[in-house]
């Protein structure tokens, strides 16, 4: 299982973000280019339809690629007091030609995307990583290079962190006292309850821009 | 990786396979000085879909199998033999594939013996067991010759061994013999440097022999 949080942040501000990544995790960032295809099964195939993502790390001198399952989030009241989404998340790696036996098992494409950004992963109590990263789509199939983002202007933050059903309660806590150094420029939150940019972006994205980074943790 | 074929026990016509033959087999090994270094395990699960409509059960892939080998067991392997498919993944995958709940496994079956060293051959013999029962249903020996991992380079030495394994065989007059099957892996997308995959695609073949043994001497 994972602990998850999500928000956006307008472009302009996305390189004030990265210094104050920077200065919080105090590792290098990452290039970020994955290739993301969405998966559901046939009409007839399964007990309930099912949804399974490839990725295609493009980051890498041969291509890697990545089968994730992503399981609903826990829920009930113990799920409602932490404001993370603590959720289930299978993830394998495979071989270059998972696409092809997914197609024969009864698998469709639904859609895909092209997410270009930087991560940075750092292990404090738990290992959390956080991408920004633009999302694109794909006017025809594969077209990667052909890829226009979904939301101009806009990125999406992602931070996640592995956890078990032992020790979420601890990472949810990291996750969240972590999003806090974050608040200025990018508001986080449990996926899919959008809480829009932060209006204290610009101002805080001057004084980082102009002081050149915040202090470590 | 080293080189390795994977030979199957095909019963003479009229005779079947019993833990006898495994017993004698193993003997074999010790008798041309082969040392016992312990047991051996590989799983394979064969995979149906799970359908909303039995109607439509043709569009769906027949021969979907999955194996964990001794080769690499952080690993699971995928076969399609009939579409020429053999995928490498996590054994994470085969939680994957549960939550999912488009295939389930009908079949599942467990091969388990010894492993020998014998000079620069790796030995493996066992028997192929449904899980939950101790009926023999075939026999399987790993040969695997640890210097080379050139699929054509090994070919000569791995034909010579086979002779005197052979010969060794049959001096004790078993009703039947362990096969080699011969397999294009350029179909399945693989190159003459060995690999797991290599592994995992001769027991997808294998066992689609003894299966087609079984029915053949019940039909």
């Amino acid at each position: 299982m994972e602990c998850v949080v999500q928000g956006i942040i307008e472009t302009q501000h996305v390189e004030a973000l990265e210094i104050l990544l920077q200065g919080l995790c105090g590792v290098q960032r990452e290039r970020l280019r994955v290739h993301e295809l969405c998966l559901k099964s046939g009409p007839n195939l399964g007990v309930v339809s099912s949804e399974v993502r490839l990725l295609c790390d493009l980051d890498q001198p041969e291509p890697t690629w990545t089968v994730k399952h992503v399981g609903g989030a826990m829920r009930g009241a113990g799920a409602d007091q932490i404001s993370v989404m603590v959720r289930t998340m299978v993830e394998s790696k495979v071989s270059k030609n998972a696409l092809r036996l997914f197609y024969s098992l009864g698998y469709k494409l639904d859609h895909e995307l092209l997410k270009v950004g930087f991560a940075f992963h750092f292990q404090r109590t738990a290992h959390i990583s956080i991408s920004v990263s633009s999302v694109n789509k794909m006017p025809k199939v594969h077209a990667i290079d052909e890829a226009v983002p979904v939301t101009p202007g806009m990125q999406i933050v992602d931070v996640t962190a592995p956890a078990t059903p032992e020790n979420y309660n601890e990472v949810a806590a990291a996750v969240s006292s972590f999003c806090e150094y974050l608040a200025p420029l990018v508001h986080l939150s449990k996926p899919f309850i959008s809480t829009g940019v932060v209006p204290t972006a610009a101002a805080a994205a001057a004084s980082l821009m102009s002081d050149g980074g915040g202090t470590a943790l | 990786m080293p080189v390795k074929w994977v030979l199957h026990w095909q019963p003479n016509q009229g005779s079947t396979v019993s833990s006898q033959i495994l017993n004698e087999a193993t003997q074999c090994v010790e008798s041309i000085n082969g040392v016992k270094e312990g047991r051996w395990k590989a799983t394979l699960n064969y995979y149906k879909p799970m359908l909303r409509d039995q109607a439509n059960q043709a569009e769906f892939p027949r021969d979907f199998l999955g194996i964990s080998i001794v080769d690499d067991p952080s690993k699971y392997y995928f076969i399609i033999r009939s579409l020429r498919i053999v995928v490498e993944a996590d054994s994470s995958i085969q939680l994957i594939m549960e939550k999912l709940q488009s295939y389930k496994s009908k079949v599942a079956l467990y091969f388990e013996g010894f492993q020998y060293q014998l000079g620069d051959f790796r030995l493996r013999v066992g028997k192929v067991v449904p899980t939950h029962s101790e009926n023999v249903r075939g026999i399987v020996m790993e040969v695997e010759y640890l210097p080379i991992s050139s699929m054509e380079k090994a070919r000569k030495v791995m034909e010579e061994f086979l002779e005197i394994w052979h010969e060794a065989l049959s001096k004790r007059s078993l009703p039947g013999k362990f096969v080699n099957i011969e397999l294009n892996f350029g179909e399945f997308g693989l190159a003459d440097n060995y690999t797991p995959q290599h592994t995992a695609v001769r027991y997808a073949i294998v066992m689609a022999h003894m299966i087609a043994t079984v029915q053949a001497v019940r039909g």
